[in-house]
């Protein structure tokens, strides 16, 4: 989970602050868009970001395929004891 | 708030111990809304294709996705069978989430699709329009909280996943709790 974490943060937040601080300015268009040169390749910053979501996937379905019951779930409301 | 609503949750991350309350019916009423909302984002996504039959889906898939970085692999279901395939898994699919995640059903297997689905429209829109409104869009805070249902199991409050979990096929089962919940 903190792998694909860390490459999703990776990719928006750290990034996104290395354009703020030493990327050329975006100015924004009378429709919202933003255009300009980025510091980072975007297809760079997007595959980052693309490769931390499937670790993620890949992570949920290894768990479906392998997973035991987790710890802490609970079966039944709190208050009632079951012997397992 | 009255403190005994408050329930702790203490745990380790990145090797530090991280405790915090949090409050019981708060909970609850985030994890419904939530749930509601971004059930109904992809039931209305649905219903609105399913209007429209039938649903063509070539003109995202074939021309907006080539040349983006996962242009490789869903180009491959621009055309024949691929593209029959994604011209009735998209709009059922977003149906089948939609009513999962508004009905509190299979909610886990729902998020999980609503968040892959995501996946694909994150990057093909995010990508042909050069990311110009931001790397952070609507898609994915819509894969976060697709995330954060499953995770926490939004479908046992006021859902038809609370029921399913009391069963007794799913007490056997303690592996559906991946796909329930």
């Amino acid at each position: 989970m903190y792998v694909g974490g860390g490459l999703v943060v990776l990719g928006t937040v750290a990034i996104g602050l290395i354009e703020m601080v030493a990327g050329s300015p975006h100015p924004v268009s009378g429709e919202g868009q933003i255009v300009h040169e980025a510091l980072v390749p975007l297809e760079i910053r997007s595959y980052i970001i693309l490769l931390g979501l499937l670790v993620w996937g890949a992570y949920a379905v290894y768990k479906v395929a392998a997973g035991d019951r987790a710890t802490g779930t609970a079966r039944r409301e709190i208050g009632t004891q079951q012997t397992e | 708030m009255a403190t005994s609503d408050l329930t702790p949750v203490r745990t380790r991350m990145l090797g530090r111990e991280v405790s915090f309350n949090v409050s019981q019916p708060w909970l609850s009423f985030w994890l419904v809304i939530m749930r509601l909302i971004a059930g109904w984002w992809l039931l209305h996504a649905g219903l609105d294709k399913l209007a429209g039959w039938p649903f063509d889906a070539s003109w995202f898939v074939g021309g907006a996705a080539a040349g983006t970085s996962i242009g490789p692999f869903v180009t491959m279901f621009s055309s024949g069978a691929g593209l029959a395939f994604t011209n009735v898994a998209v709009p059922v699919g977003q149906l089948l989430i939609g009513l999962g995640l508004v009905f509190g059903a299979l909610t886990r297997t729902a998020a999980f699709f609503g968040a892959f689905q995501m996946m694909f429209f994150y990057f093909i829109n995010g990508e042909t329009g050069g990311w110009a409104h931001g790397v952070v869009t609507g898609e994915l805070l819509g894969i976060l909280i697709f995330g954060m249902i499953a995770t926490l199991g939004a479908g046992r409050v006021l859902g038809v996943d609370a029921y399913l979990a009391d069963t007794k096929f799913f007490r056997n089962h303690p592996r559906l709790q991946y796909l329930i919940g």
